[in-house]
């Protein structure tokens, strides 16, 4: 922060406008910068900062909140140029074991005794070390499962079990289809991004017994599970589901959903508190949970394992307030927090064994137990069927992926948009994704 | 009429401007240029080897780029169409005398005010949205599907989109210069007993000549590099439909975080940019001269 | 227009030109009746116009969440000072042009020119390195270096295009009365180019209020401007279109009231040169 100040100081010396500059005077408070999406957890996160505050009134907040696609470009060009804007930094689990080996992350080793590293759950914690040291702190984890609506299910006459197949799915989205009305049986993610619709299908595709790479990085999407794959989710979405579904993430789901306009979604578990709020949600009493699909004869669930997390980047000025803030915000007292104030149906999901094991939540979260189940299914060692060379979920944990994921999931966008069909959709697929993995030289290894 | 003295006056008061476009020019650019030749990506840190032209070879056989190009010259002309046509079609109308001038004069200027992710972001979710906008129910109230803007017809619904937010501009020029038309040599026409549209096709258009080339000029500069509204709509989707050389380069450098290949693009971008530029300033030059 | 108009002729005109004006308009108006909507009133279907349940409840949900003050007070300063700066720097360069034009004057006008089609994702990378180096990183002083130098080729151009328009006949005029260069600038140049400044500083606090690029990509929490702010409800949650509207509302207000207001200053000096 001197530095900075120091040179700040100089750039105003230049004469231009030095009354402008932002120069805070020399207190006592330490200032955390601290980077965010723009998600319901995080933002309820925002509104509850004032018990922090209050505990370590030296400590100021600054939140920047961006949308997920812009927050990674943010943030990863900060670290990577050690740009230094950001005390603390939301990323996913994804990132977090390339960063750390690349010694972009402080341990997160100061953190307070009463943390109880141990009440994370298993997966979780294993997902956010590198050799045995956690690099960050998870904010809420998220599996996948499927969301339907219980009442269109029995209208139409069709039960979803509890662990159903795809073509279970399929025989649902049909039955709950009403194009009338405006109620489309399945609302899936189209918008084109290795984190939006390549999360979807990439977990469909494991489900599938289908997979990324051969054990020599040969792209696999000329595969016959690959086209399986393909062809069903287009077929799905082109018969049961909504109108622009090419553009509809996450978020723009969500939205769909909560306004009764989905049978069935599948997705993030993180949902459920969302979909299941009367607030927020005109269907939120007539919710049902259903674990990831799977193709009959295939024992995978789609390995979908995502966890948002709080990193302190390498090198940050105040590395010690923002592990207390860290520490804060993924701790059991927040969870206590966000349960007081808003009810344990909104407390994060997914990053701690005693929030499970608390009946208030098993009772105020009916899909506590489907959430619990579906992470602790996902085996992150081996996402995919078959023998392969990488680790993931429903990513693969190279650093190139995020650039394959985005340029693949571009062409399976198009196929949904009808501008090819699945066959030239996974042509291109190959061909980009050998290029580019040449390229990076995985193949010659 | 200029002296040594003033020449040297007018020199020295150039030189900022000059210094300071420079260095913004050469700096800047020259790094681009040396990315370029690097094997540099962001999460791979470590040596950045030299590799001469492999990162413009693998930008320029991208399957994305010759589609980028086609995009962004249907963009850039599309919306120079749009905007021309519609600006000139605007000043006649707002030229003629009626009531509430001024009104009708600020809610036509008023799109130029607005920032280009807000106009992105609520044409996107307000209008365009194949389920909740506005366009949708109108649809449905006349009884047809909604139709899916963004995603059956991305690059015109972006076309469109720019267009609203440019035409304002247009307008203004056009109608100042049309304005500034000498008032009795359309009487004068009149009386001859030319109809409306000779009086408009022979005096008028070419009076807007250096107009338009001035709107023409303008807007390629901002429109070559039209971004946010592609971010906030269709993220250059679906496929390479609304990709522009622009998205095509911030994918590289910032969604791969390729900077080597991100900046061979960028050097492209301005090479192909300088061609625009130089045909533009061609013509220009002709007309301004005149 | 001397001629006689007929009540008619003028009433169809009015009444094309107020369709057209108003559907042109009519996304900000949306927008801004949208704001005062409960989120389920926003997405009603039919859509409601007019008469629905005013409400103020977005303004206070966008404001709890994010400052909007000092995004607002970042913005102003950012857009007005790069744009002082700028015409400090730029019409002492228009006016020697315009003035004492030389054969390399136009060449240099159009290179400048040109420098504006850089594509700024293109130098993205360098430039973060250079303001990481700098300590310009989230100043609001590192922004208006590069808003300035952004909109640096259009203000020199726009006031060359202005200033050429002043005949040079006066100036000898007043030359000839023995006014001295000091006398003439301020009492005969300034008064007839102050509207093009006027004009061309208007026009740059537009274009600099509303650069989305730059100011997102380096800036953090200090210096940021409306733009960042904009983008932290660019997507989608929950029901979302009334919040959206609300900071959407928030975001343009400030930059459209100053161009309704001084929309004749503006439109005066804004021709680059098109009339004769």
């Amino acid at each position: 922060m001197t530095i900075k100040r120091t040179l700040m100081g100089s750039a105003a010396g230049f004469g231009i406008a030095a009354g402008l500059a932002t120069a805070g005077l020399a207190q006592d408070t330490t200032t955390l910068t601290i980077a965010t999406v723009n998600n319901g957890d995080m933002i309820r996160m925002q509104g509850l900062t004032s018990d922090f505050t209050e505990q370590h009134p030296n400590i100021e907040l600054e939140w920047v909140t961006l949308e997920e696609n812009v927050l990674r470009q943010r943030v990863t060009q900060d670290i990577a140029t050690q740009g230094g804007q950001f005390d603390v930094m939301t990323i996913g689990v994804y990132e977090v074991p390339i960063w750390a080996e690349q010694g972009w992350l402080t341990p997160l080793d100061d953190l307070p005794e009463d943390y109880n590293t141990d009440d994370l759950l298993p997966s979780i914690r294993e997902a956010l070390s590198v050799d045995g040291q956690l690099y960050a702190a998870p904010f809420y984890g998220e599996s996948a499962m499927v969301m339907y609506r219980t009442d269109l299910a029995e209208e139409a006459g069709v039960t979803i079990p509890d662990q159903p197949t795809w073509s279970d799915i399929k025989t649902a989205a049909e039955a709950m289809t009403n194009e009338d009305e405006g109620i489309y049986g399945i609302c899936l993610r189209g918008k084109p991004g290795w984190g939006e619709n390549m999360a979807l299908i990439s977990a469909m595709a494991n489900s599938y017994g289908a997979r990324w790479f051969d054990m020599d990085w040969q792209a696999q999407f000329d595969s016959e599970a690959w086209n399986e794959v393909l062809t069903d989710y287009l077929d799905l979405m082109n018969n049961y589901g909504p109108p622009g579904a090419a553009a509809n993430g996450f978020n723009e789901n969500l939205s769909l959903f909560q306004q009764g306009k989905c049978g069935m979604w599948i997705d993030a578990t993180v949902a459920a508190s969302f979909v299941t709020d009367p607030e927020d949600s005109q269907v939120a009493d007539s919710v049902g949970f259903a674990q990831f699909p799977n193709k009959e004869g295939v024992d995978n669930h789609g390995n979908w394992l995502w966890i948002w997390t709080l990193a302190v980047p390498a090198g940050s000025q105040q590395s010690e307030a923002a592990q207390e803030f860290v520490a804060w915000a993924t701790s059991q007292e927040y969870t206590n927090l966000v349960a007081e104030n808003e009810g344990w149906r909104a407390a994060p999901p997914g990053t701690r064994t005693s929030l499970y094991e608390n009946p208030e939540y098993q009772e105020a979260a009916p899909f506590a137990q489907m959430t619990l189940n579906s992470i602790n299914a996902v085996d992150t060692t081996a996402p995919a069927e078959g023998e392969i060379p990488y680790t993931g979920a429903q990513y693969v944990a190279i650093p190139e992926f995020q650039g394959i994921g985005t340029a693949v999931g571009q062409t399976f966008s198009a196929a949904l948009a009808g501008q090819m069909d699945a066959e030239q959709a996974l042509q291109a697929a190959q061909q980009t994704t050998q290029r580019e993995i040449d390229r990076a030289g995985y193949g010659s290894n | 009429m200029a002296t040594q003295h003033s020449r040297a006056a007018a020199r020295f008061m150039i030189a900022p401007s000059v210094v300071l476009l420079l260095a913004w020019m050469l700096i800047p650019l020259g790094m681009t240029l040396y990315f370029s030749f690097l094997r540099y990506n962001l999460l791979m840190p470590g040596n950045n080897p030299f590799v001469g032209f492999e990162n413009y070879a693998y930008f320029v056989t991208d399957p994305a780029f010759q589609a980028a190009i086609v995009n962004t010259l249907l963009l850039v002309g599309g919306i120079l169409l749009i905007t021309v046509v519609g600006g000139i079609a605007l000043a006649v109308l707002l030229d003629q005398p009626m009531w509430g001038t001024g009104i009708v004069r600020i809610m036509v200027i008023s799109p130029f005010f607005v920032m280009p992710t807000v106009s992105a972001l609520v044409w996107k979710n307000m209008f365009m949205n194949p389920v909740n906008g506005l366009f949708a129910y109108i649809a449905e109230v006349l009884g047809m599907q909604p139709f899916d803007f963004l995603t059956q017809a991305p690059l015109a619904s972006i076309i469109g989109i720019v267009s609203w937010q440019w035409l304002p501009f247009a307008t203004l020029i056009l109608l100042t210069a049309m304005q500034s038309l000498d008032s009795e040599q359309l009487e004068a026409s009149e009386m001859d007993g030319a109809s409306a549209w000779s009086r408009f096709y022979y005096i008028k258009l070419p009076h807007l000549a250096r107009a338009i080339t001035v709107v023409v000029l303008i807007q390629t500069i901002f429109l070559l590099s039209i971004f946010a509204e592609i971010l906030v709509t269709t993220n250059g989707g679906p496929g390479t439909a609304s990709t522009n050389l622009t998205y095509l380069v911030y994918a590289e450098s910032l969604l791969r975080f390729d900077v080597g290949t991100g900046s061979a693009g960028g050097v492209i971008a301005i090479i192909l940019a300088n061609i625009v530029a130089i045909f533009l300033m061609r013509m220009i030059g002709k007309n301004l001269d005149a | 227009m001397a001629r006689a108009v007929t009540t008619k002729t003028k009433a169809i005109n009015t009444a094309i030109a107020w369709t057209i004006a108003i559907l042109i308009f009519f996304p900000i108006l949306w927008t801004v009746l949208t704001s005062f909507k409960s989120e389920g009133t926003a997405i009603a279907d039919p859509p409601v116009f007019l008469f629905f349940d005013w409400t103020l409840e977005n303004y206070a949900t966008v404001q709890e969440r994010s400052s909007y003050f000092r995004h607002f007070m970042n913005s102003v300063v950012i857009s007005v000072g790069s744009t002082i700066i700028g015409l400090a720097i730029g019409i002492p360069a228009a006016w020697a042009m315009a003035f004492v034009p030389g054969k390399q004057t136009k060449n240099v006008l159009m290179w400048m020119l040109s420098t504006k089609m850089l594509p700024p994702v293109g130098v993205l990378v360098p430039l973060y390195l250079i303001f990481r180096d700098w300590g310009l990183l989230d100043t609001r002083i590192g922004l208006i270096i590069v808003l300035t130098l952004i909109n640096l080729p259009i203000i020199v151009w726009m006031l060359y295009t202005y200033f050429r328009e002043i005949p040079n006949d006066i100036l000898e005029a007043a030359r000839m009365d023995g006014a001295t260069l000091r006398s003439e600038v301020i009492y005969v140049l300034l008064p007839m180019a102050v509207p093009g400044i006027a004009s061309t500083l208007l026009l740059n606090i537009i274009l600099a209020w509303n650069e989305a690029f730059w100011t997102l990509n380096l800036t953090a929490a200090n210096a940021a401007p409306l733009t960042a702010f904009i983008a932290s409800y660019s997507s989608p949650e929950g029901l979302f279109y009334a919040k959206l509207s609300a900071a959407s509302t928030m975001a343009i207000a400030p930059i459209l009231i100053m161009g309704w207001f001084s929309q004749k200053q503006l439109v005066r000096g804004l021709t680059f040169g098109a009339v004769k």
